[in-house]
Parts: C-alpha cells; sequence; structure tokens
C-alpha cells in the first residue's frame, strides 16, 4: 500500500511535471471572457430611481441592463440609438411643443416578449406628479411616500408636460405634449421599461411566462395605466418600489425582476462584494457587441490603495478614482495596467457674497452691493486667488494637463469653449501672480488706502471640512491673498453645504458636479430665486440672459448668450473657476475599449464596444 | 456578589443612556445627511431632500429625535427592536446581523493563533530569560509593536501575493534565497534550544541543512504547483508531534503516555488512505466533526488499552497528538485541490487574492475547493492582525511567567524535588494565566468591534467597514447602531473580566 520516498517522489516529480506544462500551454493563451470593474460603494438596489437608491453603482448595473432612444458619451453629448427607435419633433410652436417616439419593430426583451410603445408609459408614471395625484398613487409633494417611490417627481418633465403621453394606434409609437420647446428636451423623454414583469410580479408570478402571458400582461398594465385603476396600479407600485431592493441573488431570485433590453443582465450578485453580470443573447435593442465578453462583474472595493493592489494582482480589470498623486504614480509603476488620466465633471470655484440668501439677515459686509465698490473689492479678491499656482501644486501632479477654469457654465473641450473664454471677460483674472495682485491691491487701495499687507482687510471665508485637499487650496489662497492686503479668516466646517448661505461669510469655495449636460444647469446658481443662488445675486438683466438658455438653440448662439451672461458675472467678480476635480482610471493592459465619461456612469456608458 | 453585579449592571445602563444621548447629538449636529443633495443641479435631488427629511425625521431638532431613537431601542423589551433605517432605507439591524459574523470570522482565527504563538514564544523567552532567543524575541517584540498596520497590509499584499503570483507563473527559486532563508531559519531553532557553542552550531548545522534540502526538494519538483504533504512526510510528523506532546503533557519518562501517543500517530498515518476516500467523497464539515469524535474516542480508548490507572493525562496525550496529526492529513486534502482551484477561471493562476472574503464567480459545489477558497481570503489579513497582536502577547506572557516564577511557592516546588517540568507547567503556568484572564475578556469584546483598517484594507464588510461608512455617509441610525451595541460589549466585557478573575483566584473578593 505504502509508497517508498523514491517513487513518491518520482511520482510527485512526474505529476508537477505533468501539471506544469499543462499549465504552461493552453491556459495562458486562452481570451478572457470576463472583466471585472471597480467600485467604491456596493450596491443597494436593482432600482436606482428612488430617491434612496439613487446611487451611481446602481446606476452603472442598469445602464448595462437596459437602452432606450439615447445614450451620453464621453464627450458629454447626446447620442441617438436608432437601433432601438427614433424621435422626432411633430408640432413646435410657442405653447405646444411635441415629440414622437417611436420604437423600432423586432425588437425584443430578454424573455423573448417583443418590445413596443406600451413599454414606453411608465415613465410619465414615474415622472408626473398630477398623474401620481390622480391616479390616487398618493402627492409625491406630501409627506406620504407615493406608490412608485421615483426620484422623478417635481422635475424639468413634470413642470412642463401637457396631459398623459399618447398611443398610437399600432402601439409602436408614443406622442409627448409639452407646455413650449424646452432646452435639452431629448434628454425628457421615456425609457423602455418591461412592464409585464412588473404586472406579473404584483400579481405573485415566480419565474419566466410564455410570451402570450406576458403581452396579456402588458395589455392589463395599458388597461389600468388607461383606466387610473389604483389598485393595479398601486400593487405594480409596490413591486417597483421595494422588490428591487436586494442585494442578494442566486437561482432562487425570482427571474422576473431581471428582465431587461440591455447587452447584460444580472446573473447573481453577493451582498456588499459583487455583482454579476452574464450576456443577453437576445439583445437586440442597440449596437451590436463587438467583443467576446459574456462577464461583467462589478466589485466593490472601497479603499484606493486595495484597489490599485487588487489591479495590479489581476483581481481587478478596471480600477477609478479620485487618487492622490502617489497613487497615481504607483499606478504609473504597474506593468499590467493602462492608465487613463481624466477629469469628472465636479469643477472646484470661488464665490463671493452680494447679499443676503431668502430668510437670511441682512449682509453688511465688505461686498455688499452690485456695482461700485463691491463689485471692485469683488474683483479684486478673485484676482488675489492664486488660481495657478493651485492648480500647479494641488492638481498637475495627479492631472498633468489639467486646465484652469475660464467658465463656469462648461467644461474645457465642449465645442465653442475656446470662444467663450476669449470672449467671457475671464482674461481680466489671467496673467502672472503678480500682475494680478497688483490689479487686485490698486482696487482694493481705491477702497481702502490704508490696506497693506501688515494691515489687512479681513475676509470671512467658509472652509469645507474633512478634505485635505482643500485645506491646501486655503493655505495657497490665505498666503498670496495676504500679499494684497486680504487676511482670509477661514472658518472649517465639516458640515460645510447648509452654511453656504449664511450672511456670515464674505466668500466661499467649494464644488458644484453636474451628472447631466443641460444648457440651463448653471441658472440656478445666478438667477434671482435660483435653487443654488445662495449670495443674493440680484441682476435682472442678468437673468434676462439666462432665461433665454431655457429654450433650445445651436451651438453658436448658446456661446454667445453665456459669453453675455458670463461677462456680467466676471465684471462683478461673482464667481471663479479654478480647476475640474481629476479622476484616473486604470485598465487592463489587454482590454479594449474603455472610454471614461466625466459624467456619473463613468467606464459602463459604452459596454458595447468592450473587448480583450 | 449579586448586590454587586446589579449595581454594576444600573450603573452601566446609565452610562450607555449618557453616552448614546452625548454621541447623537454629537453626531447629529456635526453633520448634514443633505449636504450632498443642497449642492446637486439634478433634476431628482428634489425628491430625494423630501424624501430623506420624511424617513430620518430630520426636521425634527436631534435632541428630541433622540428619544424616538431610544423608543425603538426600548422596544427590545417588548420583544420589538427598532433601531431604525440607514440613508439607503435598509434596516440597521439587519446591517449588524451580516456584519457580525464577517467579523468574528475575520478575527477569531488571527487572535486564538496570535494568543497561542505569543503565549509560547514569550513562555520560551522568559524560561530563556537574557539568552540569544529571550534578545531576539524582545526586539521582535518592539519591531512588530511599532509596525503601522495598513503598511504591513500593503507589504503582505506586495510580496505575499502580488510577487508570489508572479512568482507562481515562472516558479524558480534563486540559489541565494536558499541561502538567507536557510541560514535564518538555523539561527532561530540554535537560539530556540540554546546551549554551549558547541550545541548552537551542531543545532544549527542540522536546521540549515534540513531547511536546504527541503528548499531544493521543493524547486525541483515544483511542489507549489500542485502541494501536499503525502503519507511520508505525514509519518515522520506524526511521530515528531507524539513525541513533543508527550513531553510536554506528560513527560518522556512517562511510558504508557509515550506509547499511547506513537500508536495514535500510527493510526493516524493507517487512516491516512482510508481518510482520502471518505474526504473526496464526502467532503463536509460534518465529516470533519465525525472524524475529530473518533479521534477522541480513541483516545480514550487507548488510555484503557494502555494503562490501568490515571487515564486522564494519558488520553490527554493521545487525544491531542491525534488531533494534532489529523489536522496534517487534512490541511494535505486541502492542498491537494491547490492545482484545479488555481487553474479555474475565476482565479486565473492568481490564487493568492489581496481582497474580499470570497471569489464571488467561483462557481464549484466542491467542499474543498470552496474552502480553499475561503483560506486563500483569510490568510493575509489572518497574517497582518497576527503580527500586529502577536508583539502584546510575547510581551505579555513573557513578564507574567518571569513574574510568577520569583514567587516563593516556586522555590518550594523546587525544593520538594518535583521536576522542572511539572513546576512550569503545573505550578508556574497556571498562575501566570491569572493576569492574562481579564486580558483575554478584552481581546475577545475587541473581536466583535472589529478590526476597523484591517477590514477596510482587505474588503471585510464587517463592524469596523460599517462604523466607518456611517461615519463618511453621514449615517446617523447606522452610526448608533454600531456604537450601542460596541458600548454595550466594553461594559459588559468590563464586568465579565472582573467576574472572571475573582472566580480563578480567591484572593480577590468583590463588592466592597
Amino acid at each position: 500500500m505504502k509508497f517508498t520516498r523514491s517513487a513518491k517522489f518520482a511520482l510527485a516529480a512526474a505529476a508537477s511535471a505533468a501539471l506544469a506544462v499543462s499549465l504552461l500551454t493552453p491556459a495562458q493563451a486562452a481570451t478572457r471572457s470576463t472583466i471585472v470593474i471597480h467600485d467604491t460603494n456596493s450596491l443597494t438596489s436593482f432600482n436606482s430611481s428612488t430617491p434612496d437608491t439613487n446611487l451611481t453603482i446602481n446606476s452603472k448595473v442598469g445602464n448595462l441592463s437596459g437602452i432606450g432612444f439615447y445614450y451620453i458619451n464621453d464627450k458629454k453629448n447626446v447620442v441617438r440609438n436608432t437601433t432601438f427607435g427614433d424621435f422626432k419633433i411633430v408640432k413646435n410652436n410657442a405653447t405646444d411643443f411635441r415629440i414622437q417616439y417611436t420604437v423600432n419593430k423586432g425588437l425584443v426583451w430578454s424573455d423573448g416578449t417583443p418590445i413596443n410603445a406600451v413599454d414606453l408609459l411608465l415613465t410619465h408614471v414615474l415622472s408626473s406628479n398630477t398623474y401620481s395625484k390622480a391616479a390616487g398613487l398618493g402627492d409625491p409633494d406630501s409627506d406620504n411616500v407615493p406608490a412608485f417611490n421615483s426620484n422623478g417627481y417635481g422635475g424639468t418633465y413634470n413642470d412642463n408636460i401637457v396631459g398623459q403621453p399618447v398611443l398610437s394606434a399600432d402601439k409602436m409609437s408614443v406622442t409627448l405634449q409639452f407646455k413650449q420647446k424646452i432646452a435639452n428636451w431629448d434628454l425628457y423623454g421615456p425609457g423602455p421599461a418591461p412592464v409585464h414583469t412588473l404586472v406579473l410580479l404584483a400579481e405573485g408570478k415566480n419565474g419566466l411566462q410564455s410570451v402570450k402571458d406576458n403581452e396579456a400582461a402588458r395589455d392589463r398594465f395599458l388597461a389600468a395605466y388607461n383606466s387610473k385603476n389604483t389598485a393595479v396600479l398601486k400593487a405594480m407600485g409596490k413591486v417597483w418600489s421595494e422588490a428591487y431592493n436586494i442585494t442578494e441573488v442566486n437561482d432562487k431570485t425570482n427571474p422576473l425582476l431581471f428582465v431587461g433590453n440591455g447587452g447584460f443582465l444580472v446573473d447573481s450578485a453577493v451582498t456588499k462584494s459583487s455583482v454579476t453580470l452574464k450576456v443577453n443573447p437576445k439583445y437586440n435593442s442597440g449596437p451590436k457587441l463587438s467583443g467576446t465578453i459574456d462577464t461583467v462583474i462589478f466589485k466593490f472595493i472601497s479603499d484606493g490603495t486595495a484597489a490599485a493592489q487588487a489591479l495590479a494582482n489581476g483581481e481587478l480589470d478596471v480600477y477609478s478614482g479620485q487618487p492622490t498623486a502617489d497613487a497615481v504614480a504607483a499606478l504609473k509603476k504597474l506593468s499590467n495596467v493602462n492608465l487613463i488620466g481624466g477629469i469628472n465633471a465636479c469643477y472646484e470655484h470661488w464665490d463671493t457674497r452680494v447679499g443676503n440668501a431668502p430668510g437670511q439677515p441682512d449682509y453688511n459686509g465688505i461686498f455688499k452691493g452690485h456695482g461700485g465698490k463691491g463689485a471692485d473689492l469683488r474683483r479684486a479678491f478673485l484676482l488675489s486667488i492664486p488660481r495657478e499656482e493651485i492648480n500647479e501644486k494641488l492638481i498637475k501632479p495627479i492631472n498633468p494637463n489639467a486646465p484652469i477654469l475660464g467658465s463656469t457654465f462648461i467644461a474645457p473641450g465642449f465645442e465653442g469653449y475656446e470662444r467663450l473664454v476669449a470672449n467671457n471677460g475671464s482674461g481680466y483674472y489671467v496673467g502672472s501672480q503678480e500682475a494680478l495682485n497688483a490689479k487686485a491691491a490698486r482696487l482694493l487701495k481705491k477702497h481702502y488706502p490704508s490696506a497693506s499687507p501688515s494691515n489687512p482687510v479681513k475676509v470671512n471665508v467658509l472652509v469645507p471640512g474633512n478634505n485635505p485637499r482643500r485645506a491646501a487650496e486655503f493655505a495657497l489662497a490665505k498666503a498670496n491673498a495676504l500679499k494684497v492686503g486680504f487676511d482670509l479668516v477661514g472658518d472649517v466646517q465639516a458640515s460645510w453645504s447648509p452654511k453656504i448661505q449664511l450672511s456670515t461669510y464674505d466668500a466661499q469655495f467649494f464644488a458644484y458636479c453636474p451628472s447631466a449636460v443641460t444648457q440651463a444647469g448653471s441658472n440656478a446658481n445666478f438667477q434671482i430665486g435660483g435653487g443654488n443662488n445662495r449670495n443674493g445675486i440680484s441682476l435682472p438683466n442678468l437673468d434676462a440672459i439666462l432665461n433665454k438658455l431655457q429654450l433650445p438653440m445651436d451651438n453658436r448662439t448658446y456661446i454667445s448668450t453665456i459669453i453675455q451672461a458670463e461677462r456680467i458675472i466676471h465684471q462683478e467678480g461673482l464667481t471663479s473657476g479654478v480647476f475640474l476635480h481629476p479622476a484616473v482610471t486604470a485598465v487592463n493592459k489587454n482590454l479594449k475599449g474603455i472610454k471614461p465619461s466625466p459624467l456619473s456612469d463613468d467606464v459602463v456608458w459604452n459596454w458595447w464596444e468592450w473587448s480583450y | 456578589m449579586l448586590n454587586y453585579i446589579l449595581r454594576r449592571i444600573g450603573v452601566s445602563i446609565m452610562i450607555l443612556f449618557g453616552s448614546s444621548f452625548l454621541v447623537y447629538n454629537l453626531a447629529a449636529y456635526a453633520s448634514d445627511p443633505l449636504a450632498e443633495l443642497r449642492l446637486s443641479t439634478d433634476d431628482g435631488a428634489r425628491q430625494q431632500i423630501i424624501a430623506l427629511t420624511r424617513d430620518l425625521q430630520l426636521d425634527v431638532p436631534p435632541p428630541i429625535r433622540y428619544f424616538l431613537w431610544l423608543k425603538g431601542v426600548l422596544g427590545l423589551f417588548v420583544g420589538n427592536l427598532n433601531l431604525g433605517m440607514t440613508r439607503e432605507a435598509s434596516s440597521v439591524q439587519e446591517e449588524l446581523a451580516y456584519a457580525i459574523p464577517v467579523t468574528i470570522r475575520l478575527v477569531l482565527v488571527a487572535t486564538i493563533t496570535a494568543l497561542l504563538l505569543g503565549l509560547a514564544l514569550g513562555i520560551i523567552s522568559a524560561l530563556r530569560q537574557y539568552s540569544r532567543f529571550d534578545y531576539g524575541m524582545t526586539f521582535l517584540a518592539f519591531l512588530l509593536y511599532s509596525l503601522p498596520i495598513f503598511w504591513v497590509a500593503v507589504l503582505l499584499k506586495e510580496f505575499m501575493a502580488i510577487q508570489f503570483n508572479n512568482f507562481l507563473s515562472e516558479p524558480n527559486i534563486p540559489i541565494k534565497w536558499m541561502f538567507i532563508f536557510s541560514i535564518f531559519t538555523g539561527i532561530f531553532w540554535s537560539s530556540l534550544f540554546g546551549g554551549e557553542r558547541k550545541r548552537f552550531w551542531s543545532v544549527f548545522a542540522g536546521a540549515f541543512a534540513t531547511n536546504f534540502v527541503i528548499l531544493w526538494a521543493i524547486d525541483l519538483t515544483n511542489w507549489y504547483l500542485n502541494p501536499g504533504l503525502g503519507p511520508i512526510l505525514i509519518a515522520f510528523l506524526s511521530i515528531g508531534i507524539a513525541f513533543g506532546v508527550t513531553a510536554i503533557s506528560t513527560g518522556l519518562s512517562n511510558s504508557t503516555a509515550k506509547k499511547a501517543a506513537l500508536t495514535m500517530a500510527g493510526l493516524a498515518v493507517v487512516w491516512y488512505y482510508p481518510a482520502q476516500w471518505i474526504f473526496n467523497n464526502f467532503g463536509s464539515y460534518l465529516t470533519i466533526l465525525i472524524m475529530i469524535s473518533l479521534i477522541v474516542l480513541t483516545g480514550i480508548g487507548l488510555s484503557r488499552v494502555f494503562s490501568k490507572i490515571d487515564h486522564g493525562p494519558i488520553a490527554r496525550t493521545a487525544i491531542i497528538t491525534g488531533l494534532m496529526s489529523g489536522i496534517l492529513i487534512l490541511v494535505d486534502r486541502i492542498m491537494q485541490s491547490w492545482a484545479e482551484y488555481s487553474a479555474t477561471d475565476a482565479v486565473n493562476g492568481r490564487p493568492v487574492p489581496t481582497y474580499g472574503q470570497r471569489k464571488d464567480q467561483l462557481v464549484t459545489t466542491d467542499f474543498w475547493i470552496n474552502n480553499l477558497d475561503i483560506i486563500m481570503h483569510l490568510i493575509l489579513p489572518t497574517l497582518a492582525l497576527i503580527l500586529i497582536s502577536l508583539a502584546g502577547w510575547i510581551r505579555y506572557s513573557r513578564g507574567a511567567l518571569l513574574e510568577v516564577l520569583n514567587q516563593d511557592y516556586i522555590r518550594t516546588a523546587r525544593a520538594k524535588g518535583l521536576n522542572e517540568r511539572v513546576v512550569i507547567t503545573r505550578h508556574a503556568f497556571r498562575n501566570m494565566m491569572l493576569p492574562l484572564s481579564s486580558l483575554f475578556v478584552g481581546e475577545f469584546v475587541g473581536l466583535v468591534g472589529g478590526a476597523v483598517i484591517t477590514e477596510r484594507v482587505f474588503g471585510w464588510q464587517g463592524m469596523g467597514t460599517l462604523g466607518i461608512k456611517a461615519i463618511n455617509s453621514y449615517d446617523l441610525n447606522l452610526l448608533m447602531g454600531v456604537n450601542l451595541l460596541l458600548s454595550i460589549l466594553v461594559i459588559s466585557g468590563n464586568l465579565i473580566a472582573d467576574l472572571v478573575y475573582s472566580a480563578l483566584d480567591p484572593r480577590i473578593r468583590l463588592g466592597k
């Protein structure tokens, strides 16, 4: 029974030799078919459209499992997905603006059910306060949770929609009517949703049903939708709001939850660890999958260093984050990885106060009032912020190509940016820091003749806490402003965002992170009554210009309008952009097609282009 | 005594109430859960603010909101505990219930291993006070003390995972490293045995040669690609274990115990082949449990066969020998799955992971591969935790034993002619455990608190990660859930430590 020592030795040697041979040949050469993508946060739900579950990781998974009329590319442009269908303006006048959305024939959900325009109607239920109230589903503005606990109520769609979408006779198109032609109207259209699965889930079904049953279920939804059948819709709303809030998915999970029309569908998930998506064999709603990838895994790693090491160890294929200079240097050293530097949509900027925010006591600080002394001092203050130095010392080590912002409306790289910056008055704030300091000192001396580095004028600044980069940014600003004659008195607040509006602060600096590109996205910051106008800006002539941005226009007019607006903003010294927050994406060298986008869907927007 | 306990519990409840009120209000005023949303230019932000304010009752001032929260906590006494919801609308109880077992899985093995290893090294260090070994251990302890764990973790990942995996793709140990590693091993063992210069060099030579030959054989056979111990090695090791265990447990002069232990080792080797078949066909935790019971029963049986009196020590010796040999067989079986595990698509030839609790994409029903996967994910964090806490145990146990060895009763024991083994194991060891016992309790409470940094760096979703997440996302209910649990554990841990101490040491009386 027992082997002798040498026999055992010989056996072991032979076995390991055989194993070594088998390991060396095919396994290494085979093309991988799995892509593992890192995310900082853990998935909390497979429905990212409720107020509680509106996290980027949730929407990334949704992005892979569904596709509609358009997508947004890495240049932040809206690209139509004509494989799915198309949309066109059918009526266009001042008070009546109609768009018709048509779904192409022959497209199917992953359970084989043909897609039609009835699948587009759920968007209205999820976005219209009027419909929710009329159908007895609850008032989204009240203290009670509406039946569909949707994030979409109360937005632009709700404010502009007239009546209900009208379904065509062949059920392949819907027509939406808006009060007026709204800017970026193409972003507010309906998206497809497999409504039959909601009906079946609400009826307690478990497991995929036949196509015939699915179409019958969809007809039941249509009937309930048209007749505003509260009971049926409420049951669907409960499913929509609650059933998707799971984090563990396995063979026992109801497959009805994961019917979609995207290229990859949820296959399994492990709580707080990962989500696995497998290729959808029936996918025909969008661009053809170009690669051999059949499995996409999202792996949740909160620690940046840990993620970078996991990448080095081949446990990850795609890593993206907002790293420090050290982390970037470490990533650069990895031989199995390509580093794609980049930016995200957040822009850092310094704001100055003009007056009090609504509901706040009167502001009587040095920057008070439009024009005259207030404007001079605000400009002097913004001139004394060493933007070049901040960018050089804090951002360039991470992203060597980081530009200084010349506009807070659109980012560098956007069409027309050069013309904008050349004409919007931002040139006033550009030059050597000595020249800018001298310019600032002249303005300051005009109103405070005795101001000097030894006798500075105090400026109260709100400093966002818990952020080393902002602490460094403030230190640089403080040092330079003192040369001009400003003494920046920083108030470091961990919970700073509700304090921006306080009249005690003359200036603040922080970042806005727009998650979509809309023409009128910056209006709320400057208009009278705007949701983000916390500095008491009150300029009717600026409002008139900004109001034009509510309506659609071509790029040339758009840029010209911003030029007018920003000339006033820069003349008044209201805000000054500093830098775009840097981002970094590192990918497995063999993986092709990853193009990070500055918006929140960052790497996943072009999943059909990925390949090894 | 009962009075004392009741009074302590009463005070504890007051402390809990006060501390939770303070923490709740401090945290509520210091953070703003709506911060990000207020700055958002998104269409959905308005609805999110409405929903969060409604769900988390943000319109109620914190001192009053605290009592709403407290009402949910006190629901415990009517069987309806409610710690509230997190911002992501999951229940805090569920989050805690998920995190606690994860933390325990991570920290339990590390704590026990560090404890046993630290005790052993500390005791040897104290017995060889001011020897090379003692100085070596003192140096090691202070070195480990001063290492920050996040740095240790990064180094471990770099060398034990990334570089080792690279090494496995082209395995070849350079001769230089064989020498360096063998010299190191030689110094360790010769210091451990101590003695005159001649003995030092002979032990050194032996250890050096053995280590060098083993490394050479490993390299030649590419053992690490398809590892295993095999029956021959297990036989040698088992016999060694039998002698070692007997020496400590009863002394080698007890020939009956020695015979029982050696028989046990022999049985373990004979059992090797049937065990393979059973493991392959019935791999499960139940099988392992049954085998453990069999070993215990055999040990007891052997003590009856070999001796008519004094069964206890003999059975103990045989059982410990059997269990240790059994562990060898188990390790051998797990090693046999290595090649198959390594070749799976999920592992892709890089078996040492740097991150996570499991390879989620590893789909197999094989008991051994699944366990190997768990073990591989445990290795690095466990090693990091052991390295960090080992130092403390070495110092504590060395100090405690030295203290005891200077006592009069040890001199008495020696004077009445007891041999050194009995003096150490029976008189010194038991008494040195007294001061350490209160440390154990503290350590085990710390278990549930979680190793915050280790969990984060290695991606374990335990209590530490949960606490960090609560703080970072301004999640008050979650933070309070973690805080409450830890406060209860710390307070009750202290009480238990006092009680245990008084139970072990009759000289100590509580309550006055």
